[in-house]
């Protein structure tokens, strides 16, 4: 017999090596309340996420979709996030000017306070006002 | 309870479903083999509890992922492995072993006398001093040295089988053992007949 064959046979004893009588029955019951136990434990979002997915395969999409969705909803809630909040200073918080408003209690009066475009020249700004009777939509020919 | 004909497959199948009683039945199918692998890598019953327990709950949370390229049984095993080399590399093991700690019956294990008995009865006078000797050989070798052995000479299995769990070539596997031999040639020579 070779020393390799020798050293396999000495190997081959630790194959009676085995854990006392009735360790495996208590294993799986041991297996199964630390299973238990983790389950009690895990945090909300993983039970909801696991249910999403005992649920999405249902639904037919790729799994790309998925991810897709997941990135989109992502970037959104970023960007409403990260949008910047009404501003109390410079440009465009001018308080002089009255705020067009469907809440306001005056009436907005268009050709005083509205800014208009100017020409090119700096001339005064030019005012459009209003006629105070309406335009008629009947024709004024008659035959 | 499940019949022992179920394949594996099937059980995979029906967890991932979320029948937890079919998962039950592949741990009480592989416990007693992955046991074996892992208190040979350990050479410590505490640890192997510990480590058996965490690879199954690891491979219940991660059954969905297992798609069947492999066999179960290739799958577990390499779960296993990888767990224990980590496992041992994250903890410096201590190399003094009461023989409590290895192995509480098998000095008066009919088997193991029967099987030890066509060595020097010098040497069966003291099974227990064997016993003791082969772990502490075993716990020399590297980790990964460790599991080819573990896998090859005490559970049996192929090279081949051996290079799918590790993820190794066959003749890496074939290497390793050679290598590792050679090193429990030099830690058992008082054991070894001629």
């Amino acid at each position: 017999m070779t020393p390799e064959e020798n050293i396999s046979k000495l190997l081959r004893l630790k194959r009676y090596e085995q854990p006392p009588p009735g360790y495996f029955d208590d294993f799986l019951r041991e297996f199964q309340s630390r299973q238990r136990a983790e389950l009690i434990r895990r945090p909300l979002w993983e039970l909801v996420w696991d249910r999403i997915s005992m649920v999405a395969p249902a639904f037919q999409v790729p799994r790309l979709a998925y991810a897709s969705i997941a990135a989109l909803a992502l970037a959104a809630s970023a960007l409403i996030i990260a949008r910047p909040g009404p501003q109390t200073s410079g440009n465009l918080a001018d308080n002089s000017r009255p705020m067009l408003s469907l809440t306001s209690p005056n009436p907005v009066t268009i050709g005083e306070s509205l800014p208009v475009a100017t020409t090119s020249t700096g001339s005064p700004s030019v005012h459009y006002v209003l006629p105070t009777r309406p335009v008629s939509y009947v024709s004024s020919r008659s035959f | 309870m499940e019949t022992p004909e179920t394949p594996d497959d099937e059980l995979v199948a029906r967890t991932k479903a979320g029948e937890a009683r079919a998962f039950d039945e592949l741990v009480v199918r592989y416990s007693p083999r992955l046991y074996g692998l892992l208190y040979n890598m350990t050479s410590n019953h505490e640890d192997t509890n510990d480590l058996l327990q965490e690879v199954f709950a690891k491979a219940y949370r991660s059954i969905k992922g297992f798609q069947g390229k492999s066999s179960f049984y290739t799958w577990m095993h390499s779960i296993s492995v990888n767990m224990a080399i980590n496992f041992l590399k994250k903890r410096n093991r201590r190399m003094t072993m009461s023989l409590d700690d290895v192995d509480n019956g098998i000095i008066n294990d009919p088997d193991f006398i029967e099987a030890t008995s066509d060595h020097d009865p010098r040497h069966q006078a003291n099974l227990g001093e064997l016993q003791k000797k082969l772990n502490e050989a075993m716990m020399k070798l590297s980790h990964e040295h460790r599991a080819v052995v573990t896998m090859f000479d005490i559970q049996g299995m192929p090279h081949a089988e051996i290079a799918k769990i590790l993820k190794i070539s066959e003749g890496t596997v074939r290497s390793r053992l050679f290598y590792a031999h050679r090193q429990l040639q030099n830690y058992l020579q008082e054991f070894i007949t001629n």
